[in-house]
């Protein structure tokens, strides 16, 4: 038996998403939700929050969701106030960004129907790259969707940056955005590109992608799972909404 | 606590009888610097420590192993080490001006990163060449450093296995459960047998996706696209019954000091009893198959060679040294997470990218009649043990997929004081180097993936 016929027999493993539906395990901790913001009398303690995502605003609650790294122990610890949905679509357009979804789709249209992605790793913790990989496994198939991944950013449509930037990767950082053509989107991928996540007060980084470059799209999760992934690239492209957005 | 002159006279001596030197680092106790050196013989650790005074004399001039620790030392923590060979700095950015130092004309140096092609963790290697053979290379590294030791101090304890979960994000139960051992050494504290069998099931789940990912390089580096593809599926496999049995593809957040946040086994042995078969045939014939391709077998065959005493002298752990004939595996040894967990190792001598392929392949099967072992076993009692909060300092070791991964963690005055980490990466590094000279550029990727180390792990 050949590879080929190897794996044939394993039959259709690929997702419909983004055009069909998909979902995550009923337990999957995608986004912290909180049940009741205005029913916080003070006995939550926003301490529990690794990276300070849970902040208390006159009394009430507020989850800053690029900060969230999906640990889920508020949702543990308080689960009268919090709870941790299985949702995967997270990515966001930046809130004092100038990139609408109008905005995206105009620039991106000139990419066609197939955008090139560049990846580049300025501080990550390793697994978002392997997430990134993922969405070219037979699961996921973004080939299928006209997205690709290119070797050099001469040839990139989209850099996408994971991990908080470093003081030794802020120069290589910089240096590969300006070596992309005009136009270029830019996705921030992981909580700590996003936020800076644990990482947010450390004196050994330069803190989020934002600082450096005009970030389009913010993916958060620790890791952003495939689904998450490729929601954010179809978000740069101006084909899905951020979360929360509505039609 | 030694005498500062007869430390480093005292371990040299040990070395020189047989014991692996593991470990150097230091820890600050104000005002003084305690170096320590970690050795194991037979099996058991030892941690000889001592206060520094000025300076120290350096080891690595007659033990090549202690060479990157006593580097990053005096780099990285103004440690004064006497003797210590004249290097490019390894954790450092070199700049171009840095590097005109060849002999030979013919000789040209390329800085090779950190931005690589593909999807690949940042890290630079100073490439000296003649056209298409190596003839030496540096590391130049640290570029992802992100302060992760110091991030630990003054965490509380209940969140700071969540730091360790982020030295290595695809090897996050390893990191948390070697946190969480020498936390718990450290404290005094045991942990009951459930969340040990849970443990260990989740960082033998994490080999098992590892290992995968490693294979599945190799695989796409020898242009294999379905089997690549068909061995990435069978990682997905894994990665989507950690997110139906923990919550998180990478089953991070469940590994806490005492045991488990919340328990998880019941859950696991569920989703097992339904998706375990298929993830394990799926993993086992794709993997098969890739070991039968004779056009890529050819390809790995005879390429990256270590030998067996170079490993032994560098102190090379996991895979890597396992590949060259060096049993290394932590999991065979008293004290582990959980026992009994491993009778025999997996052992191949060639020491050649071919070898360290079947070290993981015999280890993927091990890994899922592990689990298997454990999910069945399925110990009774509670999921953790409560905190106490009491100081303390110890070490402890987990078999990461990528090897033997160490954690130093002292408490002082019911806080972190110190964190030390010296990942399985951290120690396989330097033989990447002497693994190249004798191949051409395009074995680079091979060998690299051969290793299959976390550069997020080695720069922290």
């Amino acid at each position: 038996m050949s590879w080929i016929d190897y794996g044939l027999r394993g039959g259709i493993l690929t997702t419909k998403y983004p055009k069909g539906d998909d979902a995550m395990p009923p337990d999957y901790r995608g986004e912290i939700y909180i049940i009741d913001s205005e029913r916080d009398v003070g006995e939550v303690n926003t301490g529990i929050c690794l990276s300070n995502a849970i902040t208390r605003e006159r009394r009430r609650l507020h989850i800053d969701h690029l900060r969230c790294f999906q640990c889920g122990e508020c949702a543990r610890t308080a689960p009268d106030t919090f709870r941790a949905l299985p949702k995967f679509e997270l990515a966001v357009l930046p809130q004092n960004g100038n990139a609408t979804l109008e905005a995206l789709k105009q620039r991106t249209r000139a990419f066609g129907r197939s955008v090139h992605l560049r990846h580049i790793d300025v501080g990550s913790d390793g697994s978002e790259e392997q997430e990134l990989a993922a969405i070219f496994n037979p699961f996921y198939d973004a080939n299928r969707l006209g997205i690709f991944l290119t070797a050099t950013p001469r040839h990139a449509d989209v850099l996408i940056v994971s991990g908080v930037v470093t003081k030794a990767m802020a120069r290589p950082l910089e240096y590969t955005y300006d070596a992309m053509p005009q136009p270029k989107t830019v996705i921030a991928l992981g909580t700590s590109a996003c936020s800076g996540g644990i990482f947010a007060n450390s004196p050994d980084v330069v803190g989020e992608v934002g600082k450096l470059l005009p970030v389009d799209v913010l993916i958060p999760g620790s890791p952003p799972s495939p689904l998450t992934i490729l929601h954010g690239i179809w978000l740069a492209l101006g084909r899905a909404l951020a979360r929360g957005a509505s039609q | 606590m030694m005498s500062p002159a007869s430390l480093q006279t005292t371990a040299q001596r040990r070395i020189e009888a047989g014991a692996r030197l593991a470990w150097i680092f230091a820890d600050r106790i104000a005002p003084e610097t305690i170096l320590h050196y970690v050795l194991e013989e037979e099996g058991k650790l030892h941690d000889l420590c001592g206060p520094l005074f000025d300076s120290a004399r350096a080891l690595s001039p007659c033990v090549p192993a202690a060479d990157w620790y006593e580097r990053e030392l005096t780099e990285r923590f103004d440690v004064k080490l006497d003797g210590l060979p004249k290097h490019r700095p390894l954790t450092e950015v070199v700049s171009a001006g840095q590097l005109r130092d060849v002999a030979a004309p013919e000789v040209s140096t390329v800085l090779y990163g950190p931005v690589r092609s593909g999807i690949v963790e940042s890290a630079r290697w100073i490439v000296e060449t003649a056209g298409e053979d190596f003839i030496d290379v540096y590391p130049s590294m640290f570029f992802k450093h992100r302060g992760l030791e110091d991030r630990f101090v003054s965490t509380p304890l209940p969140l700071a296995p969540f730091v360790a979960e982020h030295v290595s994000g695809a090897t996050a139960s390893s990191h948390a459960a070697a946190f969480c051992r020498a936390a718990e050494r450290a404290i005094g504290i045991d942990v009951p047998d459930r969340a040990r069998a849970t443990r260990a099931v989740l960082v033998e789940f994490e080999r098992i996706h590892q290992h995968l990912d490693s294979l599945a390089k190799l695989a796409e580096d020898g242009s294999l696209s379905v089997g690549s593809a068909q061995v990435f599926a069978a990682k997905e496999r894994v990665h989507r019954l950690l997110a139906e049995a923990t919550g998180n593809r990478f089953s991070r957040g469940v590994i806490c000091i005492g045991g488990t946040r919340f328990d998880v086994l019941t859950k696991l042995r569920e989703v097992c009893a339904k998706d375990l078969d298929l993830a394990e045939h799926h993993a086992r014939t794709a993997v098969e198959r890739l070991i039968k391709t004779q056009s890529f077998m050819d390809r790995l065959i005879g390429t990256g060679r270590l030998a067996h005493e170079l490993v032994v002298r560098q102190g090379g752990v996991g895979p890597v040294a396992r590949g060259s004939g060096v049993s290394s595996d932590v999991r065979t040894m008293d004290g582990y997470l959980y026992t009994p967990l491993l009778a025999e190792e997996a052992i191949e001598h060639n020491g050649d990218a071919v070898s360290r392929a079947l070290v993981r392949v015999a280890e993927l099967q091990r890994s899922f009649q592990l689990v298997r072992n454990a999910l069945d076993a399925n110990p009774s009692g509670a999921h953790a043990a409560p905190i106490q909060l009491r100081d303390g300092a110890a070490l402890a070791r987990v078999e990461s997929p990528q090897g033997e991964l160490l954690y130093f963690v002292r408490i002082a005055e019911g806080n972190l004081a110190r964190v030390a980490i010296r990942s399985a990466s951290y120690a396989n590094w330097p033989l990447f180097v002497p693994s190249l000279p004798g191949n051409i550029f395009t074995d680079f990727s091979f060998i690299e993936h051969s290793f299959g180390a976390s550069q997020a792990e080695v720069d922290r």
